[in-house]
C-alpha cells in the first residue's frame, strides 16, 4: 500500500517491484493518491482487521504510535548491521524500544533553493550565499519585473520557506534547540526574532496569486522563467526532469543560504503488519532485503529524485544536486529532521504550521507578534 | 399496545434503530473520546476537560468559529433575500419565465466542490476577474479578496450565495404561487400599492417557507466543508477555516483525535444553541396559533 503516483515516484517503485518479482515475490498494489489519505487508509485497514502486509508510511510520531499499540511488527530481517548502514538520525527515529519498526525507502531534503540559471545570469547576479544577499538579489529582480520567489501558498510550503530562513539565520544548532529540545530560551531569543524579520521581508517578493497554489505550479513558474527562485524539497526535480530540464543545469540547485551546511530530512519508510501465514512472512523478509539492496537503493532513488538511505551507495548516475546532498550527509552533524511528520508529533507539527502560516499570510502582524505566536504554540506542547 | 398501532411501530423500528445507533450512540462516543487524550487511535486515558481547554486556547479554533458566524449570517440572509427577490420578479410574470427559472436553478445542480473551483478561477487575481478588468484598461482595479487573509471568508459567502439562492427562489416561488389570488384582487380594490402587499401581507403569509429555507441553509452552513476546501483551502493560512474543516484536519491529518472530537462536540453545542430556541418558538407558536 502506498501513495507513489507521480511519474518519478511510480518509476522508483517499479525498480523495487521488478527486483522483488525477479526473486519470485508476488506483488499486489493498492495505491491511494495523496500521502495523508494513504496513511489514513492504511490505519483504517489495520483497525478494520484487513491489514496490508507492507505499507508505505512516513517516519515519525504516527508510526511510533502504531508501534506502541502493537499494530505493526518490527521489520523482519533488520539487525544491528542497520545501525552502521543508516545515518544515525534515521536509525534513531526508525526504532521503537530498540527494534526497527520501519524500513526506510529514501531521504528527501526540504531545504533546497532551486533557481532559474538563465534568468539569474541574464540579470548578472550571483547565487546568493546568505539571506541579506538574497534580499538584495530579490529586490533587484523585482525591479526588473520578475517574481523573485515562486511560492506555493499552502501551510506546509510556507513552513519549508520559514525553516530554510530559520536555518540560515540561526544555524543548525539553533534549529535543533528550537524544534528538537523545544528550548524556551531559543523561543525567546533575538535570533528567532531575526528569522521572523527576514521571513517577513520575503512577503514582498512573492506574487499575488500565491495563496493556495500547489508546489508544482510554482515549479512551473520557475521553469518558465517568470519566477527566479523556489524553496522546495528535492521532489521538485521529478517535475523538472519531466519537463525536459536537467536539475543542476538549466535549473540550478543550492541549499538555502545558511552559515553551516545542513540537510533537513523527510523519510518515507515501509512498515509491516503481523503476517497472516508463513508465505506472507517470507515475502515480507524478501521485500526488506530487496529494498535495502545497494543497487536497488541507487536506482530507485535516482528515479525519485531523493538520495539513498544507505550511506555506502556510490553516487554514480545521480544528478548533480543529489551528489551534493550525498556528499553533505557524510557528516552526521548536518542531519536535521523536518518539522513535518518526522521530528515531532502531529499535533505539535500542525501547531507550528499554523503559527507560521498565520504570520506569513497576515502582513499586519509584526515579527514580534510572529515570534509570540510560535512561542505560544510550541510551549503548549512542552 | 393496540394492534392498530403495532404495524406502524414495527415499520418505524429500523429507522429508529439507525437513528439511535448512527446518531446518538456516536454522539455519545465522540463526547467520550473528547474527554480522553487520544491521538492517532482512540485510547481511554481520561484527561477531563483538557482537550476543551486546548481547543479554547487555539487561535485557529476562534478564527473558525468567527468565520462560521460571518459566513452563516451573510450566507443565510443573502440567500433568503436574493432568492425572495428573484421569486417575486419571476412571479410578476416575466416573459420566458421557464428560461429564467432554469438559469437560476442551474448552479444548484453542481456540487460545492465544482462551485468552489469555478470561483477560485474567477477570483484568482492572476487569472480571473481582476486580470480581465485590468486587461480592459483599468490598471488599478483590484479585486483580490481570495488571497487576502481579512477578506477571503467573504468569497466563500459569495460562492455559497451564488449556488444556493436558486433553491430559495424555488421554495419562495412555490409559496407565492400558493397565495390565494383573491387576496391580490382585494388589495387591488382597496388601492394598496404592490410593494405594500408584499411587505405587509404576502411576506407574513410565507413565514413557514422562510422557516424551512432558513433551516435548510443553516444545516448547509454548519456542515460546509467542501466549498471552503475547494475554494480557498481554508487559506490564506487558516484565515477562512471553518469548524468542520478544523475537526477533519485534526482528526485525519494531525493525530489529534481527542482535540478533534472536542471541536465536534462544540459544533453540536453551537447548533443546538441556535436551532433549539428557534425550533421551540416556531413549534410552540404553531400549537398556539
Amino acid at each position: 500500500m502506498h501513495w507513489l503516483t507521480s511519474g518519478g515516484e511510480s518509476a522508483s517503485l517499479a525498480v523495487v517491484r521488478r527486483a522483488f518479482a525477479d526473486q519470485g515475490g508476488v506483488w499486489r498494489d493498492a495505491t491511494v493518491p495523496g500521502g495523508s489519505a494513504a496513511r489514513a487508509a492504511a490505519v483504517n485497514r489495520i483497525l478494520g482487521g484487513n491489514p496490508p502486509p507492507v505499507f508505505l508510511f512516513s517516519l515519525g510520531a504516527q508510526l511510533t504510535e502504531l508501534s506502541a499499540h502493537g499494530l505493526i511488527v518490527p521489520v523482519p530481517g533488520a539487525d544491528e548491521g542497520w545501525d552502521a548502514m543508516l545515518p544515525p538520525l534515521l536509525s534513531r527515529s526508525a526504532r521503537y524500544q530498540g527494534r526497527y519498526m520501519a524500513a526506510p525507502l529514501n531521504i528527501h531534503g526540504e531545504n533546497w533553493m532551486f533557481y532559474n540559471r538563465a534568468v539569474l545570469e541574464a540579470a548578472g547576479l550571483p547565487v546568493p550565499g546568505s539571506w541579506p544577499e538574497f534580499l538584495e538579489t530579490a529586490a533587484r529582480l523585482k525591479a526588473m519585473g520578475k517574481t523573485p520567489i515562486a511560492m506555493g501558498g499552502q501551510p506546509w510550503q510556507e513552513r519549508l520557506l520559514f525553516n530554510a530562513v530559520l536555518l540560515g539565520v540561526g544555524g543548525r544548532d539553533f534549529y535543533r534547540r528550537l524544534y528538537t529540545s523545544l528550548d524556551p530560551a531559543a523561543l525567546d531569543s533575538p535570533t528567532l526574532l531575526d528569522a521572523f524579520r527576514t521571513f517577513a521581508s520575503l512577503r514582498a517578493f512573492v506574487d499575488e496569486g500565491s495563496p493556495g497554489r500547489r508546489w508544482n505550479q510554482a515549479t512551473a513558474m520557475l521553469m518558465r522563467g517568470d519566477a527566479v527562485f523556489q524553496f522546495m524539497g528535492d521532489w521538485a526535480k521529478g517535475d523538472m526532469r519531466a519537463a525536459g530540464l536537467e536539475p543542476g543545469r538549466e535549473i540550478g540547485c543550492a541549499l538555502a543560504p545558511a552559515p553551516d551546511p545542513a540537510y533537513i530530512m523527510v523519510v518515507d519508510a515501509f512498515a509491516f503488519t503481523a503476517p497472516r501465514d508463513e508465505a506472507t512472512g517470507e515475502a515480507q523478509r524478501r521485500f526488506v532485503s530487496v529494498l535495502m539492496d545497494k543497487d536497488v537503493q541507487a536506482r530507485l532513488n535516482q528515479a525519485k529524485g531523493s538520495i539513498p538511505v544507505r550511506t555506502d551507495v556510490p553516487d554514480d548516475g545521480f544528478d548533480a544536486c543529489a551528489r551534493q546532498a550525498m556528499a553533505l550527509i557524510r557528516d552526521p552533524a548536518t542531519h536535521l529532521p523536518s518539522t513535518g511528520l518526522f521530528g515531532m508529533s502531529g499535533g505539535l507539527s500542525g501547531a507550528v504550521d499554523d503559527a507560521i502560516s498565520h504570520f506569513w499570510n497576515d502582513p499586519r502582524l509584526t515579527p514580534e507578534q510572529g515570534q509570540e505566536l510560535l512561542r505560544k504554540s510550541i510551549l503548549a506542547f512542552r | 399496545m393496540k394492534s392498530s398501532l403495532r404495524a406502524p411501530a414495527i415499520a418505524l423500528l429500523p429507522a429508529g434503530m439507525i437513528t439511535f445507533i448512527c446518531f446518538y450512540l456516536f454522539i455519545a462516543w465522540t463526547f467520550a473520546i473528547s474527554l480522553t487524550g487520544s491521538q492517532l487511535l482512540p485510547s481511554w486515558d481520561f484527561v477531563g476537560l483538557a482537550q476543551y481547554e486546548r481547543l479554547f486556547a487555539s487561535a485557529r479554533w476562534w478564527t473558525a468559529l468567527r468565520n462560521m458566524a460571518i459566513y452563516g449570517t451573510l450566507f443565510i440572509t443573502g440567500c433568503l433575500s436574493l432568492g425572495y427577490l428573484l421569486a417575486i420578479l419571476i412571479d410578476r410574470g416575466v416573459r420566458a419565465e421557464g428560461a429564467y427559472r432554469t438559469i437560476f436553478m442551474l448552479p444548484l445542480s453542481m456540487s460545492f466542490v465544482v462551485t468552489g473551483i469555478i470561483w477560485q478561477w474567477m477570483l484568482n487575481p492572476g487569472l480571473g476577474i481582476q486580470q480581465a478588468v485590468r486587461g480592459l484598461g483599468w490598471e488599478d482595479f483590484a479585486f483580490n479578496w481570495l488571497v487576502r487573509a481579512d477578506r477571503s471568508i467573504y468569497t466563500v459567502v459569495l460562492a455559497g450565495i451564488w449556488q444556493q439562492s436558486g433553491l430559495c427562489m424555488a421554495l419562495f416561488l412555490a409559496g407565492l404561487r400558493g397565495v390565494d389570488p383573491n387576496i391580490w384582487k382585494a388589495a387591488k380594490v382597496d388601492g394598496i400599492p404592490t410593494w405594500r402587499v408584499y411587505a405587509s401581507i404576502i411576506t407574513p403569509m410565507l413565514r413557514p417557507v422562510f422557516f424551512t429555507a432558513a433551516i435548510l441553509l443553516f444545516s448547509l452552513v454548519v456542515k460546509s466543508f467542501d466549498l471552503v476546501v475547494a475554494l480557498t483551502g481554508g487559506g490564506p493560512g487558516f484565515a477562512s477555516d471553518l469548524p468542520a474543516r478544523f475537526v477533519m484536519e485534526h482528526i485525519l491529518n494531525r493525530q489529534e483525535l481527542g482535540l478533534g472530537a472536542a471541536g465536534a462536540c462544540m459544533m453540536l453545542a453551537t447548533i443546538a444553541a441556535v436551532v433549539g430556541p428557534y425550533l421551540y418558538a416556531e413549534i410552540r407558536q404553531k400549537k398556539g396559533g
